[in-house]
Order: C-alpha cells, then sequence, then structure tokens
C-alpha cells in the first residue's frame, strides 16, 4: 500500500505523452507574443504621437485591453465574433494573445522610450535627421535594449497565460492534462506533468532571456 | 503670364537668393521665448559674421543657452525671426532638416550615440541624412576623427571614452555634415578640470580655420584669446556687447562687472 495516494511512477512514463501539446503551447505563444510585440510598437509609437486623435486612439486600446481579462478577450475573439466572421481556435488564440499582449508591451515600449534621454532625439536632430528616422536609428534601437528584461518577463506571463487556450478546445498543454487526467483519473499526476513542461519552458526562457541582456552590455552605460 | 511678368517673376527671385556678402550669416532678429509664465528672452536680436567667432557668456538662467537653441529651433520661439545667410528660416519641418545641416550643434552632455561606435556616431549624418555612400563617409569620418586627435578610437564604443574624448567626437560628428556655423552649447561645462583643455584646443583650432562659431561658456580664457566679440547676457537681454579686449578690462555696465569679478580668478599684483 502507497503512503501517497498517486501513482507518481506515471510522471515519468507518460511525460512525454505531453510534447505535441507543449508545441502547440510554444506555438499559440509565440506567435501571440510576436503579434504583440508589433500592436505594442504600433500603439506606443501612437501614445507618443503629438497628433491628439492617435494618441487617443491609443490609449483607448490600452484601457480597454488591460482593463478586461484575458478570457473574456479570448471568448470574444472565438464566440463573440462568429456572427461576422468565425476563427478556428488556434487563429483565435493567437489573436487574442497578440491583442492581450500587445496592451502590456505598449507600455512597456512607452517607457523605454520615455526613459531615452531626450538630448538623443535632438542630437539626432540637429544633424538634420527627420523625426521619424531619428526615432528608428537613434532612439528605438537603445529603446529595446532597455525594454528586453521586460519584455522577457511579459513573454513568460504570456507562455502560462496561454493554458486559458484550452478553454477554446486549442490541443496544447492544459486541455491535454484535462483530456488525460479524465482518461485516466490520475489528475495529480497529469497536472503534475502539465506543470513540470511549463516550468521547463519558463526555465528554457527566463535562461535566453538572460544570456540577451548580458550580450546586450556590451557597448552600454555612459 | 505675360514675358514681362515672367522676367520680374525671375528677377524678384534672383534677388531672393542672391546674398549680400556684407549681410551677417546668422541674424536673429526680436526673439521672445516663454517657459510658462517665465520670460526667459526678452526681444534679443544678435547677427553672426561670417568666420566670426562670438562667445555668450552671463550667469545661468541668463538665457544663453535658450538663446542658441533657439538658433537651430530645438527650442520653438514665441516670435522673432532668425535669418541664415539672409534668409528667414520658418518653423516648418522640410526646412528645419535642411536647415539644421548647415547648423552643427555641439551640446553640453555630449548626446552621442551609446549604441554606435565612435566612427559610427561620425558617419551617422553623413549616410542617413546626406546618403554619402558608406566607404566614402568612413573616409570622411576617419579624417575627422584625426583632426580631433581621436583616429585610434574609431572603433570603440562612446561608454569607453572619457568626457573631453566624448565631445571630440562630439563635435567630429557635427563637422561631418559640413556646417557653415558651429553652436556650442557649454561644451565643457560637464568635464572635469584637466580635460577641458583638449575640447578647448579642438575648438580653437576650428576657430582658426575660419569656421564661425557661436559659443555659450563659462570659459573666461576661450572667450578673452579666441572671440572676436563677446556677448554678456543677463536675465535674458543683451545687456553688452564688445570685443574681449574691451569686455574684460571696461565693461560698461555695472551688472557686467559684477559677472567678470565671480568667474575671473582674481589678478595677481606682482
Amino acid at each position: 500500500m502507497n503512503i501517497i495516494p498517486w501513482d507518481l511512477g506515471a510522471i515519468p512514463s507518460r511525460f512525454f505523452l505531453f510534447g505535441e501539446a507543449a508545441w502547440y503551447t510554444v506555438q499559440i505563444t509565440g506567435l501571440g507574443v510576436l503579434l504583440g510585440l508589433v500592436i505594442g510598437l504600433v500603439v506606443a509609437l501612437g501614445r507618443l504621437s503629438s497628433y491628439r486623435p492617435i494618441s487617443a486612439v491609443s490609449r483607448a486600446y490600452i484601457f480597454l485591453i488591460r482593463g478586461t481579462p484575458l478570457l473574456v478577450q479570448l471568448f470574444i475573439v472565438y464566440y463573440g465574433l462568429t456572427s461576422i466572421v468565425t476563427i478556428a481556435p488556434i487563429p483565435s488564440a493567437v489573436i487574442a494573445l497578440g491583442v492581450h499582449n500587445g496592451a502590456y508591451i505598449a507600455e512597456i515600449f512607452r517607457g523605454s522610450i520615455q526613459s531615452i534621454d531626450y538630448g538623443q532625439m535632438e542630437a539626432a536632430r540637429s544633424l538634420g535627421m527627420p523625426k521619424g528616422r531619428a526615432m528608428r536609428r537613434i532612439v528605438l534601437p537603445q529603446a529595446f535594449k532597455r525594454a528586453v528584461p521586460s519584455i522577457g518577463n511579459q513573454l513568460i506571463i504570456a507562455l502560462k497565460d496561454s493554458s486559458l487556450a484550452s478553454t477554446i478546445a486549442v490541443p496544447e498543454l492544459m486541455l491535454r492534462g484535462r483530456q488525460m487526467g479524465s482518461s485516466t483519473f490520475m489528475y495529480m499526476e497529469m497536472f503534475i506533468i502539465v506543470g513540470i513542461w511549463y516550468l521547463l519552458m519558463t526555465s528554457v526562457l527566463s535562461f535566453v532571456i538572460h544570456r540577451i541582456e548580458t550580450r546586450l552590455k556590451v557597448s552600454d552605460r555612459d | 503670364m505675360t514675358e514681362q511678368e515672367q522676367q520680374k517673376k525671375q528677377i524678384k527671385r534672383k534677388k531672393k537668393e542672391t546674398i549680400d556678402p556684407n549681410a551677417p550669416f546668422l541674424r536673429i532678429e526680436k526673439l521672445n521665448k516663454f517657459y510658462g509664465d517665465l520670460h526667459v528672452l526678452k526681444n534679443v536680436s544678435l547677427s553672426v559674421k561670417k568666420g566670426e567667432v562670438v562667445v555668450i557668456i552671463g550667469a545661468s538662467g541668463s538665457g544663453k543657452s535658450t538663446l542658441l537653441r533657439c538658433v537651430n529651433f530645438l527650442e520653438k520661439s514665441k516670435d522673432g525671426k532668425i535669418f541664415i545667410e539672409g534668409k528667414r528660416i520658418r518653423n516648418q519641418e522640410s526646412q528645419l532638416n535642411k536647415v539644421r545641416q548647415n547648423l552643427g550643434m555641439v551640446f553640453q552632455h555630449f548626446n552621442l550615440f551609446p549604441h554606435m561606435t565612435v566612427i559610427q556616431n561620425v558617419m551617422e549624418g553623413l549616410v542617413q541624412v546626406k546618403g554619402v555612400p558608406k566607404d566614402k563617409a568612413r573616409k570622411k569620418a576617419l579624417d575627422l576623427l584625426e583632426q580631433v586627435g581621436l583616429s585610434d578610437k574609431a572603433d570603440v564604443y562612446p561608454a569607453m571614452l572619457s568626457g573631453g574624448q566624448k565631445q571630440r567626437v562630439a563635435i567630429a560628428r557635427a563637422l561631418a555634415m559640413d556646417p557653415k556655423i558651429m553652436l556650442f552649447d557649454e561644451p565643457t561645462s560637464a568635464l572635469d578640470p584637466e580635460l577641458v583643455g583638449e575640447v578647448l584646443t579642438v575648438m580653437t583650432d576650428l576657430a582658426k580655420q575660419g569656421m564661425t562659431m557661436v559659443v555659450v561658456t563659462h570659459e573666461m580664457w576661450f572667450a578673452k584669446e579666441v572671440a572676436d566679440r563677446v556677448v554678456f547676457m543677463d536675465d535674458g537681454i543683451i545687456l553688452e556687447e564688445a570685443t574681449p579686449e574691451k569686455m574684460f578690462s571696461a565693461p560698461e555696465h555695472e551688472r557686467t562687472l559684477e559677472f567678470l569679478k565671480q568667474v575671473l580668478p582674481p589678478q595677481d599684483s606682482e
């Protein structure tokens, strides 16, 4: 008779049955954050625009998205939009994750752009560089560098948030865990496996982010 | 349009374009600048001739840096006019980007681009603004670095340089655009005392080569030795303009004398 009421031996033996699901998690997170980076940059520049309507739209976007749960956004994309357009589960998850993370990444970018000494923009402008190009050549490269730690943090949050996609039938880790749990009745074992997979992936991400950070420090500090 | 009218128009245009050789290179006319309620520049007018070195002195807060920054529109003045080679400069993006290429600016805090190497800093304007091919730009940048005595630092990042070296790179970066006038905004104020000399030397050389310069500085030595004209600003106005000899030996205003007493070391009586 086991002291522990669970069959822990099932963990290593079933571990790799979750590989494909983990790959789905990686894909929707990766694509979602990629979309989020694009949205984030556009919205950040919009917020910083001196043209009122654009900065107002950007602010409204951040207000709405940050103020509502990802799950609501996910359901709006997957279920809510069906009367206009039907979007398959995986694209729905990518869109919702992208839109959601876009708002947070926009704030990260805005903060890092504003943290760059205004003298950088002035120096570029004093060479006769137009504003847009000064932003692209001088301010943004420095701002991106400063944004790396926060973006990395956001990426880890997004990876875990992607588990919500299980609610719209994306065959990712969390859904796989629920299915495996109900078919074997080994819920604890299966969710421990799911947890370990997430932990593995977030550890790899942390490591990679840390490596990027140290590499970027070369030219830094003045 | 009749032929006559066309001719008239052409003449008019020509008149606009020809430059009066005696016209000042830079003319600032009745500039006013406010920060909120604070009136920092009060009807300031100033002219600078080609090849002239004008040094602006004055206590901090007297508006000297603001005046300099208004010249290339880093600060927008409320009213007043700025003419370069007789041509009125308007606050218009497209025109400003062109005009600024002729106005080299050197900042108190250098403002080098930290994500670029020294030579990339110097090349940036040439490549990105003037569209010079990279190999040509590199050659020119190396020449300029040589001129400021830093050719051995071409491939390091600004973070590796001392303040004096940074400022010399910043001067080279501004010179790369072949400016017709150089504006220096307290170029040595952020430097350790022992590094001031190397920057002033580069500036002195530049003045000797005939560069038109407007320099805001607290280095009275530079004003005395290099300036053709010294301008004393006080509380948003130009209180006094004179040759360095006159300014430092017999200023007209009590306020100027007071300021000079404070910044000049007491004369050793020997």
